[in-house]
Parts: C-alpha cells; structure tokens; sequence
C-alpha cells in the first residue's frame, strides 16, 4: 500500500462524514419546512410541493449537481465546488426527508388524530406532543435510510471535484496505480461508515421502545 | 393526483426562472485586483494532475512549475509567496471556477486558444507549451499516422481543442474523454486507451517516469503553444497587471526568479530575456 | 442563447446519447433483475452459509457506492487481463449493485407467499426448482412490480455516474456541449428535461404492467 494512502483517504472519509453531516442537518430543517408545505390549505402550495419532489427525485444528484456548479456563475454567486455539492446535497436530502416525513405524517392512524383533536390541544403542542413523537417513530427507519444514501451519494460530489474519499482514492489511484487496494480501503471506510449509522440507527431505535416513546412498549 | 396541467404549469414556470436568471446582472463592479490586494490573499484555480505544471508529490504537497509561478505572483501582490489559496477542479471547472468569482486567476498548464478566450481573458503566455501524443509502448504506435486507425484509441480531455485535433490528426481513432488529465494517464496506464494528447512537459514528464511502457512520438500536434495565466474578462486593471508581471518574469525584471523556477523544473535556463541577450 | 435554437440544433445529438442511456438501463435493469433472483435463489436453497453469503453481499453492496464498482472494473480489470469495453463494465457494476437491491425486495415479497403452497407444491411431486420456477418466483415478482419499478427509476438515474467511465451518454454529453459551446444552463436543462421524462415513462410503465398483472 502507497505510503501515506490511509492517511488520506481517512481525511477524505472525514470530510465525506462532515458533507453528510451538514447535508443531514440542512435537509432535515428544509425537508420540515417542506412537509409543512406538503399539508398546506392552498392547493397551489401542495403543488409547488410535489414538483420539487419530482424534479429533485427524477434527476441524478450528479446533474444536479453539474447543474449548479457549472451554470451557477450566470446567479453571480461565488460557488465553488464545495457550496455547489453542499446545496445540492441539501436540496436532495431535504427532498428525500420531506417525502419520510410526509409518509410518517400520513401512516398516523385517524383514532389518533381524532383522540388528539377531542382533547383540545392548540395546533402547537399538538405538533409538539403527539404529532412529532408519532412520526418520528414511524420514520426513524427510512431517515437512517436516507443518511446512509446521503453518506453514498456524496461520492458523487467527487465529480464536481469536492475533495472527498472518492475523489481522494482516485486521485492516489491515478499517481500509485493500486487500484485494488485503494478502491478496497475506500469501500472498507464507506462500509464502516454506512454500517456504522444504520446500526446506530437500529439501537437508537429499540432504545426509544423501550423508553416507552409514543405510547409504546417494547 | 396533480392534473396534467397544473404539473406542468409549475415546473415550466420553475424552468423559466432559471432561465430567466441565466441572464447575468451587469453594472460597474470594483476591480479584482482592489478585491485581492484588500483580502490579502490571492485564489487561485488550478487543475491538480498535470505534471509537472501542477499536481501533488508524495507527501500530497501541491507542487508544480505552475504553482511556483501562482507563488511569484502572490510574492509581488504581498511579498510573501505563502499568501495563496489554490482550488483544485476539473477541466470543465476551470471557467465555472473564474466566471462566479470564487477563483482569482487560474493556472495549471492552460492553453491559450482563440475559442477558449471568449470565456476567459489570458494574459501573454508564462511558458511556451504545444501538444504531445503519449503512447504506450506494447501498443507498437510509432508516428500519428500510426494512430489514425480504428483499433487504437486516444485518451481526451474534456475540452473541444483535444475533440478538434482528434478530427484533425487522426479521425479513425476511437476516443475516450476524461475530465482530468491523470485519469487519461490512467486509462493508457490500465490498457484502456493507446495513447493520450496532453501538453508536451506532462507527456515528457509522465514518459520519463514510465520508461518501459510509454514514449512520447516525436512532433507536436499542431503548432507550437502558449499557456497563460487565465482570468475573468472585463477587468482591465486585473489583467493589465497580471500580464505586466508576466512580462516582467519573462523579459524584465523578475526573469532571476523566473529562471530559478523554470530550472528547477525543467533542468534547463528558459529561452533568453532578450534575443540579444544570450545565456 | 435562445432555448428553442439550441434544442434545434443539438437536438439529434442528445438522442444518440438519450439512446446510450436507454440501453444501457435496460440492459441493466434485466441483468440485476436476473441476478436478483439468482441471489434469492441461493439464499433460499443454499441452507443457512448460503444465505449468509448473500447477507453479507447485500450490505457490502448497500453500503458501499456505486461509482466504486464502476472506477474498479473499469480501470482495475484490464490490468489482470480483462480489458472489458466501457459499456459492459458500467454495467456489470449497476447489474452487482441493483442485484443486491432486487434480492433484498423478493426477499421481502417471498414472506408474502402462504406456506401453504410449499407443502402443497411438495404434495404434487414438484422438485424444488421447479417449485421456485413455477410457483414461488411468478408470485415474487408480482407482488414486486411497485418497489421493481422504484429500484429501476434509482438505476436509471445512476447510468449518469457512467459518464465518469467514458461513456456517452445524456450527463456526458451535457459535459462536452457545455465545453463545446460553453452554454451550461441549456446543456443541463435539456438532459435533467430528459430524465425527468425517462423517469417519468419507467414510473407509467410500471404501473400499467402493475395493473395488467394484478387483473390475471
């Protein structure tokens, strides 16, 4: 193995990590303010709503993205290909998020809905003490889906050229030639990565069961 | 379910905004060269894989005849060559990288065309360059007419000059593009490509490091090159002393500096100063 | 430049590449769909190691991308002597990953189908491959046609990763008009225009063989 070659495909798993990270975060916040959109009054807000869905979820991340670096400079805005990934990242992880959120909302049973609504409770709380707990344990799961394709999906940056662990394998590749041991080790931290949320995921599932989260029991 | 209409209504209003705003905002701006001597700090765009212009060494330095010169510019802006910011792109993400404004100037074995000057302003050339054919040696390739035949392939890069001379020099071949130039490398390395067209340093640097699988064929393709720094159109201050600096380094009085940069990548003086002025 | 002009011109090339894309999403979507049930296969015949087998298989494929496949067999192979062109390798590697993805969604549907039928299959003298071919893989597959038609949206969706491989296909295409002409929003807008309708003809597709099937 190249010398120096784990040491820098360990950074770009990091900042792989970290694109993931902020993409999670940023796309949880639009994909709440999206589901809101989603339950709106206004039928031409629903619609707006479901065609950012389907623009978002009909086109690859990699033209997305190629999209927003390559003809952003026509906004005027100083994207690099950092801010160029991020937001695209962004946008498609909200997307994604707001469509779990959705379905978490519409999987609530009537009686629930019902039972909250006779109890009187003002649209806040509402939200606050029924609503979120019930949908946040329906969509635990999808949502650690889609941070683990979010992890998976910032390789594809690596074409716009955000340095991260795609683009750091290639580029050893391209000066050492190991490619099966460079693209092995690559695969080995993603693994590790991916693996590593969806199990974190899962205990933090049976750990809110058997807190009694939401009304249930384990 | 959505009508068909009302669907489509939306996203054609949602792509005529983008479109709209494709048309960019004009107006008088301060110039680049006010922005960097006030950041204190010059950006710099750059490809990362043509050596021996730009590209990383073993420990993962960016280093490079390219960068050096990227370092002289900052040493004349702020007197120390440390004040640089280099992005590293692929060929396609050089303008993106000028036009929005992220990058100062850029450099990176950049090859001044006419075509090219539409979207970017070049200053005069830094170094002469012109355009290498890289071929592997097991696949018996001997002049470019040897190449132009359908079982061989060429390895591109991802701009319309390498899809030009390819029409041009050997319209048979079967062509591969690449968005960087060490991915070209590494498809003539793995088998995938015969041989790739890149500037003549890279080609000799690569062929020098591969001395039983590659050569460089004798000739340039087309004639001989200018690369230059590039940078955003418009902005005469800026360009005007980014070729003033050039000039200097080349013909004036930074041409000491100059040399000990050129020496010390290509092992030999760069052409004289002056033709009157020998070496 | 104007819209409707650029369309004019560089329309037919867009189809060839529109066609490249077509293609090689089908030929995939076949491939993983063969190699799924393969897999469900094993996993069900194989005893408990072949089941294992396919386990760790699937999750080295759920949690790994796709783009590494793609760079692996594509550079890697013709250095051990299996110089493969572009195309076959991009596929073989969406074919290994969406094969991983199938298996696991007939793995889902296999539940649905009632015991019953395995010891009545058995009752009549089936042998167990004609059991999977005849009885448990048509109701698999039916039951599957909603999340078949998900996952093939998703690989359609990665043949534009093959542009990194060289192949010339809509992302692709979209990169070299826009070197060419420098016109990046038109360039873009048409290919993601174009995925939008790919994708939006997979979906209808889906849903009509859906509701043809669910008729029988």
């Amino acid at each position: 193995m190249p010398p120096g070659s784990l040491a820098l495909l360990a950074q770009g798993a990091a900042v792989s990590l970290l694109l993931a990270a902020v993409a999670i975060v940023g796309g949880t916040l639009l994909a709440v303010l999206l589901a809101a959109l989603a339950f709106s009054r206004f039928a031409v807000v629903r619609a707006a709503y479901r065609v950012y869905v389907y623009v978002v979820r009909g086109t690859p991340l990699l033209v997305l993205a190629l999209l927003v670096f390559y003809a952003m400079p026509a906004l005027d805005l100083r994207t690099g290909p950092y801010i160029a990934g991020t937001l695209v990242l962004i946008v498609y992880t909200g997307a994604l998020l707001a469509e779990v959120f959705r379905g978490g909302v519409l999987a609530i049973p009537r009686p629930q809905w019902e039972s909250a609504r006779s109890l009187g409770l003002p649209p806040v709380p509402l939200f606050r003490k029924i609503v979120a707990p019930l949908v946040t344990r329906y969509t635990l799961p999808p949502y650690v889906n889609v941070c683990v394709m979010t992890v998976k999906a910032s390789s594809v940056l690596s074409i716009i050229s955000v340095w991260e662990l795609t683009l750091a394998a290639r580029e050893i590749i391209e000066r050492t030639f190991a490619v099966f041991t460079i693209l092995g080790l690559a695969a080995a931290f993603y693994f590790v990565m991916c693996f590593g949320i969806d199990r974190l995921g899962r205990l933090f599932e049976r750990h809110l069961a058997l807190k009694g989260f939401a009304g249930e029991r384990a | 379910m959505l009508t068909l209409r009302s669907r489509h209504v939306v996203t054609a209003a949602f792509v005529a905004i983008l479109l709209a705003a494709g048309s960019p905002a004009g107006g008088q701006e301060k110039s680049r060269m006010d922005v960097v001597l006030d950041r204190g700090k010059l950006i710099v765009v750059t490809l990362t894989t043509v050596p021996p212009f730009a590209f990383n060494d073993d420990k993962g330095q960016l280093v490079g005849f390219d960068i050096d010169i990227a370092r002289l510019v900052a040493t004349a802006l702020f007197k120390d060559p440390n004040k640089v910011e280099f992005v590293s792109v692929s060929a396609e993400g050089r303008w993106p990288a000028i036009e929005s404004g992220r990058a100062d100037m850029g450099v990176g074995g950049t090859t001044t065309y006419p075509d090219r000057a539409i979207r970017v302003a070049f200053t005069r050339p830094f170094i002469d360059s012109g355009i290498s054919v890289l071929v592997s040696k097991k696949s018996g390739i001997k002049s470019v007419k040897d190449l132009d035949q359908d079982k061989y392939t060429i390895a591109n890069l991802n701009n319309p000059q390498m899809a030009d001379r390819a029409k041009r020099f050997f319209p048979k071949t079967k062509i591969l593009t690449f968005d960087t130039p060490s991915a070209q490398f590494l498809a003539v390395k793995s088998g995938r490509a015969n041989a790739l067209q890149i500037d003549t340093p890279s080609a000799e640097y690569w062929a020098a490091q591969n001395k039983d699988e590659m050569e460089v064929l004798s000739g340039l393709l087309g004639a001989s090159q200018n690369n230059g720094i590039f940078l955003k159109p418009g902005d005469f201050k800026w360009w005007l002393w980014l070729d003033t600096a050039v000039a200097e380094m080349r013909t004036g009085s930074w041409y000491p500096q100059y040399s000990e940069i050129y020496q010390k990548w290509f092992g030999k003086n760069p052409p004289p100063q002056k033709f009157y002025l020998q070496q | 430049m104007n819209f409707g002009r650029w369309v004019a011109i560089y329309g037919p090339t867009y189809l060839t590449a529109l066609g490249w894309t077509a293609v090689t999403a089908v030929g995939a979507a076949c491939g993983a769909l063969i190699w799924g049930c393969a897999l469900l296969l094993i996993r069900l015949s194989a005893g408990r190691w072949g089941a294992r087998g396919v386990d760790a298989y699937v999750q080295l494929f759920r949690n790994t991308p796709v783009l590494l496949p793609i760079y692996l067999i594509y550079f890697a192979f013709p250095m051990i002597g299996l110089p493969w062109p572009a195309v076959v390798c991009g596929g073989l590697a969406l074919i290994l990953q969406n094969g991983a993805y199938i298996s696991e969604i007939l793995r889902g549907s296999v539940n649905a189908i009632d015991r019953v039928q395995f010891d009545a299959a058995r009752s009549i003298g089936l042998a167990p491959w004609s059991t999977f071919r005849k009885v448990v893989l048509p109701q698999v597959l039916v039951y599957s046609i909603p999340a078949l038609g998900n996952q093939t949206v998703l690989l359609l969706k990665d043949t534009s990763l093959l542009s990194a491989i060289s192949i010339t296909e809509l992302t692709m295409q979209a990169k070299l008009l826009t070197e060419q002409t420098g016109a990046a929003y038109e360039a873009f807008i048409v290919v993601a225009l174009l995925y939008l309708l790919l994708v939006s003809g997979t979906e209808v597709l889906f849903r009509v063989t859906h509701r043809a099937v669910r008729w029988r």
